[in-house]
């Protein structure tokens, strides 16, 4: 589904991505984590080109989307993504918020997209939040609409972004619950973050991020029983 | 002001000179020959020129500070080279209008480059200029609201498919405007004021007709003083109905 060939990455003259090669199966829950620094969030951020890469290829769908043909907006349509800090807007109602993008990109009428707002919301459990402005809501439910605001444009893929590392440690249980049972209905996730519970129970492939490369990646069991990296060794005896 | 005094009522006669001396020029001010009519009538040019003004200052400034927002915002070393000219224009109107007069732009505007012939020619000779005065202002008070809207927002936008027009327009334009409110209306104010200069411009505005009952009743005391207040007054009016607008723009801040 997705296909990143040699991808790199400069800030400048600070080099983040040094040739990233990864291919990422429809239905698969691939978790990225690894130091701060290593690149892994730069590398997700490349995958719906909020970075542009300096060099190298990412297919997705058959499509390279790093291609200057490619309208780069229709393909962000496809791929949903959920930020550290929500990222919510907050001149407009919880409600407002999910149906902003089908509404103004004539993908749903006024009416579908209410309905498609409140079924959203209903899954996430806020539907009584319909009509409150972000800032009226704690952190996790917050970071739950941002979920619910992503999956209102039907997105084939979710790019999670250290979806609970702005949040307070009650909270994180929440959403990660979100994210568990919506991986557990088929959606394809790149999820970059610490929490190596969900990891380990969500994910279906863990990658280890270092020194702006993958450098280990298995599936989580053996990943987290049996690293091979002494980097990543290190990096488990740290946080674990 | 004899004669005045013979057809008033004589309460007046019986009042001391200085406060008759008053009464009689708030008459030739006012009253005489319906007066007030003057200022009615400058008023109506007073609010034209300033309602014509704003909104083209707030178009001409949201263009430049949307320019110039999209041109700072472009990454090292990837320069759209019509943006960079784009840009380069902003900055040599903002230096120009903002290192000159307005008094001076608009001598130069009417009398060397339009050269109006008619009230209908100075009329839009003067909101023109104005606007493009005020434009300059908006456009430093646009951009830092712009700016002030954190980059997670524009991701925000982007990541669900809206281009960087939809973004701005539905999502980053309207936060800005909330936050740029207070200054905005600030500026509103100012250019309320600004307008009394196009007296020299011969429009009739509510200052060129104080000068007007001034010129006709010699003493510039009352039309002057009366002239302030009138401003005064409009004023308060607009920064009360401002704080409403803002209160009412602030319903997502509510706890």
């Amino acid at each position: 589904m997705i296909d990143v060939k040699n991808l790199c990455k400069s800030f400048g003259d600070h080099e983040v991505l040094k040739g990233v090669n990864e291919h990422i199966e429809k239905g698969e829950k691939v978790v990225i984590i690894g130091p701060s620094g290593s690149g892994k969030s730069t590398f997700l951020r490349c995958l719906n080109l909020l970075e542009e890469p300096t060099s190298g290829d990412i297919i997705f769908e058959g499509q390279n989307i790093t291609s200057k043909q490619t309208d780069i907006n229709l393909v962000r349509r496809r791929m949903g993504m959920v930020f550290q800090q929500f990222n919510l807007f907050p001149h407009l109602t919880v409600r407002e918020n999910i149906k902003l993008a089908p509404v103004k990109l004539k993908i749903m009428s006024d009416e579908e997209a209410d309905k498609r707002a409140m079924q959203l919301l209903e899954r996430v459990g806020l539907p009584d939040k319909a009509d409150s402005y972000p800032i009226q809501l704690s952190g996790g439910q917050q970071q739950r609409i941002a979920i619910a605001r992503a999956l209102a444009m039907n997105p084939d893929v979710m790019l999670f972004d250290e979806p609970t590392s702005a949040l307070d440690p009650e909270m994180v249980g929440e959403v990660l619950e979100i994210m568990k049972e919506l991986a557990d209905e088929g959606m394809t996730m790149v999820v970059v973050t610490h929490e190596m519970g969900f990891a380990r129970e969500v994910g279906t492939r863990v990658l280890f991020m270092d020194g702006g490369n993958i450098v280990e990646q298995n599936e989580p069991h053996e990943f987290f029983s049996n690293p091979q990296n002494p980097r990543l060794r290190d990096f488990l005896s740290k946080v674990l | 002001m004899d004669s005045w005094l013979q057809a008033s009522p004589a309460w007046i006669a019986s009042l001391p000179d200085g406060l008759q001396t008053l009464l009689f020029q708030l008459y030739q001010t006012f009253i005489y020959q319906d007066r007030w009519t003057w200022y009615v009538d400058g008023l109506k040019i007073t609010f034209i020129v300033t309602l014509g003004a704003l909104i083209l200052g707030i178009i001409i400034g949201m263009l430049i500070a949307v320019v110039r927002t999209a041109h700072d915002s472009q990454r090292a070393g990837k320069h759209n080279p019509v943006l960079g000219v784009l840009n380069a224009v902003c900055k040599v109107y903002l230096t120009v209008i903002r290192g000159t007069p307005m008094m001076v732009q608009l001598l130069i505007s009417c009398f060397v480059i339009m050269v109006p012939k008619d009230d209908t020619g100075r009329l839009i000779c003067g909101i023109v200029t104005l606007g493009i005065n005020s434009g300059a202002y908006v456009a430093e008070i646009a951009r830092s609201g712009l700016m002030s809207i954190s980059a997670g927002q524009m991701e925000a936008g982007r990541s669900l498919g809206l281009n960087y027009r939809q973004t701005m327009w539905y999502i980053i334009i309207p936060q800005a405007i909330k936050n740029i409110l207070p200054a905005l209306g600030n500026e509103m104010i100012t250019l309320l004021k600004d307008t009394s200069l196009v007296s020299v411009i011969a429009l009739r505005d509510v200052t060129k007709q104080a000068q007007n009952i001034v010129a006709n009743t010699y003493t510039p005391y009352v039309p002057y003083i009366s002239l302030a207040v009138i401003y005064l007054v409009i004023v308060i009016i607009l920064t009360k109905l401002l704080g409403i607008l803002e209160r009412r723009l602030r319903a997502s801040d509510r706890r």
